[in-house]
C-alpha cells in the first residue's frame, strides 16, 4: 500500500489593505469596522486590484521556482454562503499567475507545485451552535472579507504524512522569509487541505478524499495519517472508499464526512468582467526577482559553506529570518560562527521552545549573549554558570554582569584557591587515586566533577583538570 | 417655454440672467409634480444639489439603478424596494460636481432587464406620445421624463439598447458611450461586460455636453480608460465625404413604413455629400443569440448578492437555504428569474463550452467583422428599433420581446459608441436613427448625429397635458 498526498494551501497575504478595495486589514479590529461598499457586496460596487497582492504572489511564485505568467486573469467562482457577500469569490481559475514550480524536502524529494493563484478571503462566521445548520443564530464579521490570499496547489507527490508536515513547515519558513504571510496556522493565516488516496499493492488506487479544517502543523501529519489508515483499512476490508470531502476534528482526532462528490457545488466559473487582464512585464518580474531575500535553503547552504556550521544547526537558524538575523549580527560582531550557532541552537532557542513561544530577540539582547560568550571563552565564568545566567536573562531581562556579580559566579581559576579544594577531594577518594595510578587517566573527570560540586560550579573545569593531574603526578606538592 | 429648452439653452439663459438657477430648478420640480402622475416616469423624488458649476440650477433624473447617497436605489425590484444607497455613483457625482441637481429616480424594467418598463415591479411608465404605449426600456422612465419636459436631461444605462431604444420610442436623443469611457462604479450591475451609462437628451449637442462631463477614467472602475475626448469640439464640422454602411441584416424584414423613413434618412445623408452603401455583416444574425447567453450569464452572477442576508428584502426561513429561496422567490420578478435561470444553466460545468464559451467566440467574430467594416466606413447606420413604440401588453412572447434589441445589441457586444436620434415618425410616433462607429469614435458618432439633426430640422416634442 502506498499513500498519495497532494496539498492545497491558502496563505493570507500581509498587505496593508484588502485585495479589491482600500479597507485596512487589522485582525484586532472590532467586527465589521474595516468594511466598505466593495467588500460587503453593495449593489454597483466594483473591485480594484491591489498591486501589492500581485507583487507578493509573484514573490511566492519565484521563491517556489514557478513560472510567472506575464498575462493572467481573474474569474468568478459562484456559490451561495452568508460569509460571501457578492455570491461569488474573485479568483484566478482559467489563467493563474504562476504555475509549474517545486519545493525540495530535506530527504531530497522534489514536490512539484501545480499552480499559485490570487484570490480573496471570505468573511468569518460565528454560530450559536456547532455549525450553521444547528444554530438559531449566526453572526458574520466582514473584516476578513476581501483579504488577499494565494492558493498554492501541489501535485500529489508526497507519500508520507511527515513529508506533508515538512512541506508545510518549509513553505511557512519561505513565506515568512519573504514577509508575505505570517505563516500562522492556528490563526488561519495559513490553511492546508490535503488530498489523500491510497494505492494498493496491485496498483489500484482508491478514490481521492479531501481533508479540510487542518489548523496546525502537527495536525497536518495526524490528519493525513488517520485518513490514510482509514482508507487502507477500507481497501483491505474490500469496502468502497467514497470520493468525498472530510473534515479533521482535532478533539476526536478523526475525520468526518462533510459532503460527497454529488453534493459538491458547480461553481460556474467564468471570466470576471469587472477586472481587466492582469499584465506584468518581464522587467517587473525580473525586478522582484532581484530583490528577493535569501531563502532558508540558500542561507543554510551558505552557513555550512562559509561558516562551517553543522547542517542541522544551519537549517534551524536559516529557516527563521529573525533568528538568522540575530545569528549574523553575532558573527559580524566578531563572535565565532560555529560557537554562536551552538549557543543559539542549544541554549538560547531551547529556552523559547520550552515555553512554546516564537523566538524574540528582545528577551535576550545580542549584547548580553555576547558578554556571556566572551566571559565563558576567557574562562571568567563556567559554561554551566553561563547557561544559568542565560535563563535568568530570558526570564527577567537583567544585565548579565549584574547577575554574575549578584550571584558571585565569577569562575575561580587561580591555583592558590583551587589547589586546597582539589587536594581535599583527592584525599577523600583513595580508591580512585589507585585507579589513576594504574593508568586509568580518565578518572581525572571524576575529581573535576567533585571539585565543581564543592565550588558550586564556579571553578574553571579546564584549570581544575590540569591541576588535578599535576597533583596526582606529584608535580604539585 | 422653459420645458422645451435644451440644457445648452438653459445654461445660456441663466448666464445672461434671464432666469435664476433656482427658478429653473423649481420650474422642473413643479412640472414633474404636475405631469408625472400621468406618465409615471419616477419611482421616487429626491433633491440632491451639487456644487457650483456649469450645470448650476439644471435638474436631472437618474435611472433607479444608479446609487445616489441617501436616495432609494430600487432597480424597480421588490428585492431592493427599501434599499438606501450608502454612496454615490461616479457618473452621478460628476454631474453633481458640475452643478447639477438630482430631482428624481426613474422607473425601469427590473434590473434593466426589458425594453418597455412593463417588467418594473412597481408600475409601467407611459409613452408621452401615446399613453397607451410603452416608452421603451429599460431606461423608459428617464426617456419619458425628458420627452415630456420634466427634466432637460436624464441618465440611463444601456446593456443591449436600454438608452437608445426608449430614446427612439420617445423621440429624443440617447447616447451610449464607448465601453470604458464612463465609470460604472455605482451602476447596479446587470451584465458587466456590456453595461454603460449615458445621457438621454433633447438634442445631440446636449448629449455631447453631458457626455463630456461623464467621460473619464475612474480609479474605482478598472474597466475605464483614459482618453482625451471632446465631444463638442468638432461636432459642427461637415461630414461631406463620409461613408456610411447599412447592413443588409438590418434592413431584411423591415416594414415598409420603417423602410420609407430610412430611405428619407439616406436621401438626407446623400444631400450632405455622404456615401451610403449596403453591406453584409453575416455574424450579426447571431448577435441576439449571443447577447441572450452572455447577458443572463453575467446577470446570474451579478444578482447573486441579493440574498436577504445583509440588505434588501429578507424573508425568514428554516435554514439559510430556505431564507435564500424565499427571499429570491418573493423579491425577483418573472423576467429576472427567467434570466437568472438561463445564465445559471449556460454557466454550468456541463454546458459552459456549448453555450457561454461558444458565445464568447461568436462575440469575438462579431467584433472582428465590425472592425472590418469600420476600416472602410465611418459609421454603420440604420433604424434604432424594428418599429415604433408598441402598445402596453402587446408583446407577450419573450422571443418577440427580445427581438426589440436586434439593432442595438451589436454596439454593446463590440463596446462601440452609438447614438439614437429621431429619424422621423410613423403615424405620429417617433422612430430613431442609430449611428454606430468603432470604439472611441464617440466624437464622430455625435458629429454625424448633429449633422443629421441639422438637415432633418427640428423634431417636435409631445404635448402632455396635466
Ligand atoms: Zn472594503
Amino acid at each position: 500500500m502506498k499513500t498519495v498526498i497532494g496539498l492545497e494551501i491558502h496563505a493570507q497575504l500581509l498587505t496593508e489593505t484588502k485585495a479589491f478595495c482600500t479597507c485596512e486589514i487589522d485582525v484586532n479590529a472590532k467586527p465589521n469596522t474595516n468594511i466598505c461598499p466593495v467588500c460587503t457586496g453593495q449593489p454597483g460596487a466594483l473591485p480594484v486590484l491591489n498591486k501589492k497582492a500581485v507583487e507578493f504572489a509573484i514573490m511566492a511564485g519565484l521563491a517556489l521556482n514557478c513560472e510567472i505568467h506575464e498575462i493572467s486573469s481573474f474569474d468568478r467562482k459562484n456559490y451561495f454562503y452568508p460569509d460571501l457577500p457578492k455570491g461569488y469569490q474573485i479568483t484566478q481559475y482559467f489563467h493563474p499567475i504562476a504555475t509549474e514550480g517545486y519545493l525540495n524536502l530535506d530527504n531530497g524529494k522534489h514536490v512539484r507545485i501545480r499552480r499559485i493563484h490570487i484570490e480573496e478571503d471570505a468573511g468569518k462566521m460565528v454560530h450559536s451552535s456547532e455549525n450553521i445548520t444547528e444554530s438559531k443564530e449566526s453572526l458574520i464579521d466582514f473584516n476578513r472579507c476581501g483579504v488577499p490570499l494565494i492558493e498554492i496547489v501541489t501535485e500529489p507527490d508526497m507519500e508520507k504524512s511527515e513529508e506533508a508536515k515538512e512541506f508545510m513547515e518549509k513553505l511557512r519558513d519561505i513565506l515568512r522569509t519573504l514577509g508575505v504571510c505570517s505563516g500562522n496556522m492556528e490563526e488561519g493565516a495559513l490553511r492546508c487541505d490535503a488530498n489523500v488516496s491510497v494505492v494498493d499493492d496491485n496498483g489500484r488506487s482508491s478514490s481521492r478524499v479531501e481533508v479540510k479544517n487542518i489548523n496546525s502543523f502537527r495536525y497536518v501529519q495526524y490528519a493525513i495519517e488517520y485518513e490514510a489508515e482509514r482508507i487502507s483499512k477500507a481497501l483491505k476490508d474490500g469496502k468502497d472508499v467514497k470520493h468525498e470531502t472530510r473534515g479533521w476534528n482535532f478533539v476526536t482526532r478523526t475525520t468526518v464526512s462533510l459532503r460527497s462528490k454529488e453534493e459538491e457545488n458547480d461553481y460556474r466559473y467564468f471570466p470576471e468582467p469587472d477586472l481587466p487582464i492582469l499584465k506584468v512585464s518581464k522587467s517587473q518580474i525580473e525586478n522582484i526577482k532581484q530583490n528577493l531575500p535569501e531563502l532558508p535553503d540558500q542561507k543554510s547552504e551558505r552557513y555550512v559553506k562559509t561558516y562551517g556550521l553543522a547542517k542541522d544547526n544551519a537549517n534551524i537558524i536559516a529557516k527563521d529570518k529573525i533568528i538568522s538575523a540575530y545569528f549574523e549580527k553575532l558573527v559580524s560582531s566578531k563572535m565565532d560562527p560555529k560557537d554562536s550557532s551552538n549557543w543559539i541552537v542549544n541554549d538560547l532557542l531551547a529556552l523559547f521552545n520550552a515555553d512554546s513561544v516564537d523566538f524574540n530577540p528582545d528577551k535576550v539582547p545580542i549584547e548580553s549573549l555576547k558578554v556571556l560568550m566572551e566571559y565563558t571563552n576567557s574562562g571568567k565564568i563556567s559554561r554551566l554558570s553561563a547557561k544559568e545566567i542565560l535563563g535568568e536573562i530570558y526570564k527577567n531581562n537583567n544585565n548579565p554582569q549584574d547577575i554574575i556579580k549578584e550571584k558571585n559566579l565569577i569562575q575561580v581559576s587561580d591555583e592558590n584557591s583551587l589547589v586546597p579544594v582539589i587536594k581535599k577531594v583527592i584525599e577523600n577518594n583513595p580508591s580512585v587515586v589507585e585507579q589513576y595510578k594504574k593508568g586509568k587517566t580518565s578518572v581525572v573527570g571524576f575529581f573535576v566533577g567533585n571539585v565543581m560540586k564543592e565550588t558550586k560550579g564556579k571553578a574553571d573545569p579546564k584549570v581544575v583538570g590540569d591541576l588535578a593531574k599535576k597533583i596526582l603526578d606529584g608535580e604539585i606538592k | 417655454m422653459l420645458p422645451n429648452l435644451s440644457v445648452e439653452d438653459l445654461i445660456e439663459q441663466i448666464k445672461s440672467n434671464k432666469v435664476s438657477p433656482e427658478e429653473v430648478t423649481n420650474h422642473f420640480v413643479k412640472k414633474t409634480a404636475l405631469i408625472d402622475p400621468k406618465i409615471k416616469s419616477c419611482i421616487s423624488t429626491a433633491f440632491v444639489k451639487g456644487k457650483d458649476g456649469i450645470l448650476n440650477g439644471i435638474p436631472f433624473m437618474v435611472k433607479d439603478n444608479m446609487e445616489v447617497i441617501g436616495t432609494k436605489t430600487t432597480c424597480a425590484s421588490k428585492i431592493l424596494e427599501n434599499y438606501v444607497s450608502p454612496y454615490t455613483a461616479t457618473a452621478v457625482q460628476k454631474l453633481l460636481d458640475a452643478g447639477g441637481t438630482v430631482i428624481a429616480k426613474t422607473n425601469m424594467d427590473e434590473f434593466a432587464m426589458g425594453a418597455s418598463t412593463e417588467y418594473s415591479s412597481f408600475f409601467t411608465t407611459k409613452n408621452p406620445w401615446d399613453l397607451q404605449r410603452v416608452p421603451g426600456g429599460s431606461s423608459g422612465g428617464s426617456a419619458s421624463a425628458v420627452a415630456s419636459g420634466m427634466v432637460p436631461f436624464a441618465l440611463g444605462s444601456d446593456t443591449g439598447g436600454s438608452i437608445r431604444q426608449p430614446a427612439s420610442f420617445c423621440g429624443i436623443v440617447g447616447y451610449k458611450p464607448t465601453y470604458g469611457l464612463v465609470s460604472r462604479y455605482g451602476l447596479v450591475a446587470f451584465a458587466s461586460s456590456l453595461d454603460q451609462i449615458g445621457p438621454l437628451t433633447k438634442n445631440v449637442r446636449d448629449a455631447g455636453l453631458i457626455g463630456n462631463i461623464l467621460i473619464g477614467k475612474d480609479p474605482k472602475d478598472s474597466t475605464t480608460v483614459e482618453k482625451q475626448i471632446d465631444l463638442l469640439k468638432n461636432i459642427e464640422n461637415s461630414i461631406e465625404g463620409f461613408k456610411m454602411a447599412i447592413p443588409k441584416e438590418f434592413t431584411k424584414g423591415l416594414s415598409d413604413a420603417v423602410k420609407n423613413v430610412l430611405f428619407d434618412a439616406i436621401d438626407n445623408f446623400k444631400k450632405m455629400g455622404v456615401k451610403v452603401d449596403e453591406v453584409s455583416i453575416p455574424s450579426l444574425k447571431y448577435a441576439v443569440a449571443v447577447y441572450y447567453i452572455i447577458a443572463p450569464a453575467e446577470a446570474s452572477s451579478n444578482l447573486s448578492r441579493y440574498d436577504g442576508i445583509r440588505y434588501g428584502l429578507s424573508i425568514d426561513g428554516e435554514s439559510v437555504d430556505d431564507i435564500y429561496t424565499k427571499t429570491k422567490d418573493e423579491g425577483f420578478g418573472r423576467e429576472v428569474k427567467r434570466r437568472i435561470m438561463l445564465g445559471t444553466f449556460t454557466l454550468s460545468a456541463t454546458y459552459y463550452d456549448a453555450y457561454f464559451d461558444k458565445a464568447q467566440k461568436v462575440r469575438s467574430k462579431i467584433v472582428d467583422e465590425l472592425k472590418q467594416i469600420f476600416n472602410s466606413y465611418d459609421a454603420i447606420i440604420g433604424p434604432t428599433t424594428p418599429g415604433v413604440a408598441f402598445k402596453i401588453g402587446q408583446l407577450s412572447s419573450p422571443l418577440e420581446y427580445y427581438l426589440q434589441d436586434i439593432y442595438t445589441i451589436p454596439a454593446n457586444l463590440a463596446g462601440s459608441p452609438a447614438v439614437s436620434l429621431p429619424m422621423g415618425s410613423i403615424n405620429g410616433l417617433p422612430i430613431g436613427l442609430q449611428i454606430m462607429s468603432k470604439r472611441f469614435e464617440d466624437e464622430k458618432v455625435l458629429r454625424i448625429g448633429r449633422n443629421y439633426e441639422m438637415i432633418r430640422g427640428k423634431f417636435p416634442l409631445p404635448e402632455v397635458v396635466a
